[in-house]
This record gives structure tokens, C-alpha cells and sequence, in this order.
């Protein structure tokens, strides 16, 4: 399967199943979040905003309603998901790798002929936050899990055969847009749901979250989570036990 | 090589319950998939250094075609870590991963030395564990990890897989 990769937003993506002109429609639609959401890049509109140059209220509507978008995120999650960072700059990196891939999945659908539409497929993965359609082959498109404590490790395949996305958060994550409230119970954890968004959201929620987080994420069913505690236990819903390859179990231990 | 704690029983929540498995363990993991690897270091080999480069380079430039015929010797792009610059190498034999090997995993600082002593060996044995199953994407968070995942991603994309 043709596969096509691109540096952006600080991190690598990868293309499989698409055209090249959709592959550079899809390039532009990250470059176009990057333009406007970096607070690396100092003539972003959120950085302006960061600086004191513009205000939120004067900000394009998008960027205000991706803003709107993370202070749902905010409520729904508890807290432990917010665009706020400890010193009141507004970072919206937490939600915008993630809309971008969702613009990029769009930009990906729209390629599909209409006579296609039942065995398109394709893969996006934007440094290890993944979307899909259809299937590989006959197969559904597998993801594996990179264990935290055990950097050269993948512990664990994600099959999504009826959920489209993945996406893991971490401590040490890049940009660091996991702040937390307390002493960190969990060291990575991977959302596996619908929709890219809810699961970048829900992963850094967990993150940033303690128990009582997980289970109120987790208490709807709609998403499976696989975490890694600080204490070395993992967690996992029932739907992502079946994820990691449980060695013997060691009673002895 | 460790075993990972068993937390027993299961947690209040209805949802979310505690699993405990032993990674690592008896190298003799993975009956792996059985594919012809031909070539590269078949066998043994686990506890060298990081930088095991052997260079068996050539891919057979696969390229497009369907997946699950790929075969070959893909090396990825050297990332940059905090510890050095991270390259893995992969050999897939029918559009699956049978082996993994760091190809540089060194720093001039003696802590990343010895880091690249840990890691390497573990990791072919425990890249295998997972290769029962075909992936096409790696997840994964930590600062450290992502140098290798980075590079991991570029040779499954390099091998089309």
C-alpha cells in the first residue's frame, strides 16, 4: 500500500490508501492549523493572543470556537482536560493535532469516489495519534502500543475494527500541554473511540487525571482505555484488556 | 527485564479493572508467525551492545503491491533523542514484522551508553512478542520513547506495510 510522509506540527505523518493530491490536500490542512495555532510560532493567532497583541474576543471565530470546543472538553472531563496553562496562557495544542487530523480525515473522505464509498480505506497517523477507514486488506488496521516504561517496546495491538481512532498521551509528552493537579497516578494512556478528537481529548484527560478520572471517562462505555500507572499497574476497560499480551500471570509476584 | 506487578482482583469500578501480565521474561517468547526471514541474525544474539548495524541495508523496494507480500530489510530514519540519535530496523517477511534492531541507540554521554546496552536486547525480543499481529502504526507518549517510535513508524511506512 503506497505510503507517503510528512513533517508537521513538530511531530511526522503518515499516509496510507491516498492519492498524491489528496496526500497534499491533507498537508495543507495541517499546515493551515499549524499557521494558526502554534505558540511556537510567534505571528500565530494564538500566539498573539499569548502575547497580548489580540485579543481572544477580536480572534477569528474558528479559533474562538476551537477555544469553545476545549472548555467543553474542560467541563466534560472534570477539569483534568484544559486549554489553560498554569500561567494563564491559552494553549490549545490539546485539542488541535486532533482537529486537525479529524479536517484531514475529511479531506481523505472527500477524495473517495462516490462508487467507492463502501471499500474506501485509508490510514492517518499523526505521530501516533491514528485515524482510519475501512480496513488493511482483509485485516482491520492495527496499532501498537509503545510501552512507557520500556521506551523500545510495544506492548500491546489495537485492532480497530469498529472504532476509527487511537491516540496516547503521556507525561513527558512534547509542548508538555498535560498539566496536572495533583501527584500523577498514570504515566500513558491510549483512548481508543469513534472519533480522534474524543480520544486525544480523553487520553490527556486521563493523564492528567487520577482514578476517579478514569472511571468517570470510562464510565459511559464509549471509549476503551489501556493506562500505565506510575505504580506499575496498568489499567485497562474490559474492551482493551484483550489489547496487551498477558504473559503467564505471576501469582509470585 | 522485569516482571510487571499483578494488582489483583478488580477495582470498584465497573468500567476499568486492573490486569497484570509479565513482560520480558523467557526470551523463547513468540513462536513468530513462522515466516522464511531468510537472511538477517536469525537467531540468538540478545544481550549486545545497542549498535548491532550488520547492514543488511538492501530492501527489495517493494514499494507499491499488495501489503502481505512485502518482504525485505527496511532501516528508518535516525531521530534524535534527548539520549542521541535512535534508528531501528525492521525485516518483514510477508507483510509482517519478524525482526527489530536498533541500528543506533548511542550518545557520547556514558548515561546514554548504558542505556543503549539496556535497551537494545530487550527490544528485539519484546518487538517480537508483538508481531503476531501485523501493524501498520505505532502509539506511544513518553520523551523517550519517541525518538524510537518515530524511527519504528518510518520503516513500516519505508516497507509499505
Amino acid at each position: 500500500m503506497s505510503v507517503t510522509t510528512f513533517e508537521t506540527m513538530g511531530t511526522v505523518v503518515s499516509v496510507r490508501g491516498a492519492a498524491t493530491a489528496t496526500v497534499s490536500a491533507v498537508r495543507a490542512v495541517f499546515a493551515g492549523y499549524d499557521r494558526r495555532y502554534s505558540l511556537y510560532d510567534p505571528a500565530s493567532v494564538l500566539s498573539r493572543i499569548a502575547a497580548g497583541s489580540l485579543r481572544l474576543a477580536d480572534s477569528p471565530d474558528e479559533v474562538r470556537a476551537v477555544y469553545a470546543l476545549a472548555l467543553e472538553w474542560r467541563d466534560r472531563t472534570g477539569g483534568a482536560f484544559t486549554p489553560h496553562r498554569p500561567d494563564g496562557v491559552i494553549d490549545l495544542s490539546g485539542v488541535v493535532k486532533a482537529l486537525a487530523i479529524q479536517a484531514a480525515g475529511a479531506a481523505l473522505d472527500a477524495a473517495v469516489a462516490p462508487g467507492d464509498a463502501g471499500d474506501a480505506s485509508w490510514m492517518l497517523n499523526a505521530g501516533g495519534d491514528v485515524l482510519v477507514r475501512g480496513r488493511h486488506g482483509a485485516d482491520p488496521w492495527s496499532v501498537g502500543i509503545v510501552d512507557p516504561d520500556q521506551r523500545d517496546v510495544v506492548v500491546g495491538v489495537v485492532q480497530l475494527d469498529d472504532r476509527r481512532a487511537v491516540a496516547t498521551s503521556g507525561t513527558a509528552e512534547r509542548g508538555e500541554h498535560v498539566w496536572r493537579r495533583s501527584a500523577p497516578t498514570f504515566r500513558q494512556a491510549t483512548v481508543i473511540a469513534d472519533d480522534i478528537v474524543t480520544a486525544d481529548v480523553l487520553a490527556t484527560a486521563v493523564v492528567a487525571g487520577d482514578e476517579d478520572d478514569l472511571r468517570r471517562i470510562t464510565g459511559d462505555g464509549t471509549v476503551d482505555v489501556l493506562a500505565f500507572g506510575v505504580d506499575g499497574r496498568v489499567w485497562a476497560t474490559p474492551g482493551a484488556t484483550g489489547l496487551v499480551r498477558a504473559g503467564s500471570p505471576s501469582p509470585a509476584a | 527485564m522485569r516482571a510487571r506487578v499483578i494488582a489483583g482482583g478488580v477495582v470498584t469500578s465497573a468500567a476499568v479493572l486492573v490486569i497484570g501480565w509479565q513482560l520480558g521474561g523467557q526470551p523463547a517468547v513468540t513462536a513468530q508467525s513462522g515466516a522464511a526471514t531468510g537472511s538477517t541474525s536469525g537467531s540468538s544474539s540478545s544481550s549486545g551492545t545497542g549498535s548491532s548495524s550488520s547492514g543488511t541495508g538492501s530492501s527489495s523496494s517493494a514499494g507499491s503491491g499488495t501489503s502481505s507480500s512485502v518482504s525485505g530489510t527496511f532501516a528508518g530514519a535516525a531521530t534524535q533523542t534527548q539520549f542521541g540519535p535512535v534508528q531501528v530496523q525492521i525485516v518483514v517477511a510477508d507483510g509482517k514484522i519478524t525482526d527489530v534492531t536498533a541500528l543506533q541507540l548511542t550518545d557520547r554521554d556514558g548515561r546514554s551508553e548504558q542505556i543503549s546496552q539496556q535497551a537494545a536486547p530487550i527490544l528485539r525480543q519484546e518487538a517480537l512478542q508483538a508481531q503476531s499481529a501485523k501493524i501498520q502504526a505505532v502509539s506511544g507518549a513518553t520523551y523517550t520513547s519517541e525518538g524510537y517510535t518515530t524511527s519504528l513508524q518510518s520503516a513500516i511506512d519505508k516497507a509499505g506495510l
